[in-house]
């Protein structure tokens, strides 16, 4: 990392743009199915929070923006059991709950799944492991 | 509006916050050294063709798409950054590609909400953004 002049660091992330076909649709997904806080709406700009990044869920304006989002993945406690609660929800999983990394002191799950608009987002977990 | 309120008998999910966001590089060097040498995003690991960067508590992972389908720009992020003209200054100066300058996206109550769009290396939009107080 070089030292940055004063005033330029990128301290955090404040917002990402998710594309969405129906904003209507994709906001009842971010709220009833993933359970985020609804900021606001203006026009066809749908704002969510996610612990201090806000989401915003745009309808896109021209061809060359029109493509899936990035995979964003969301930390919860229980992955079986939101997995379980997204798929009742009749989201489409790509996979089951899994394993992807080991790392020193907890095991890092992972599952994937796709939102109304088809961008495929993840759930993530830090599982200890147990000494 | 959330679930507990509209649905009270489903359980919430109990997402915290985001942990980590996937960016497709299709030169991973390259992309490497954009993040960390003109964003300035600390560097925490590489495994194999992916990079793995902090910003403010996010993971970025930059690296290629695992599947054709995947081969995609990133969703936009938007970085905070406390001067946006100083910030937007430096991108210039390190030969960046400025998609929108500094401007003025909405008037808040009680700041000015300012924005900058640019290109990484691969191509992907992003934005500064900097909410300045009105005085």
């Amino acid at each position: 990392m070089m030292n940055m002049p004063e005033g330029t660091t990128l301290s955090r992330i404040g917002q990402i743009a998710i594309n969405a076909h129906d904003v209507d649709r994709a906001t009842a997904f971010y709220s009833d199915v993933l359970g985020l806080k609804h900021l606001f709406r203006a026009g066809q700009l749908s704002f969510f929070d996610c612990g201090g990044v806000r989401l915003m869920l745009d309808k896109p304006e021209k061809p060359e923006f029109d493509h899936p989002s990035s995979i964003i993945y969301f930390q919860v406690g229980d992955i079986r059991a939101a997995h379980r609660r997204i798929r009742d929800a009749g989201a489409k999983f790509e996979d089951e709950p899994h394993v992807i990394a080991q790392m020193p002191t907890y095991d890092l799950w992972m599952t994937f799944f796709r939102d109304t608009e088809g961008n495929l987002l993840a759930l993530m977990s830090e599982v200890p492991r147990v000494a | 509006m959330n679930a507990t309120a509209t649905n009270p008998g489903m359980m919430n999910l109990g997402i915290t916050n985001i942990g980590q966001i996937s960016i497709i590089a299709h030169d991973t060097p390259r992309a490497t050294a954009f993040y960390r040498d003109v964003l300035g995003l600390p560097l925490l690991f590489t495994a194999g063709n992916m990079a793995f960067f902090d910003c403010g508590g996010v993971r970025l992972m930059l690296g290629p798409a695992s599947a054709p389908e995947l081969d995609h720009p990133s969703s936009i992020l938007y970085f905070r950054v406390p001067d946006i003209q100083a910030a937007h200054r430096r991108l210039v100066e390190m030969g960046v590609k400025i998609e929108a300058p500094p401007r003025l996206i909405a008037p808040m109550k009680s700041y000015d909400l300012w924005m900058v769009g640019f290109r990484d290396c691969e191509g992907n939009i992003m934005q500064l953004m900097s909410e300045v107080p009105r005085s």
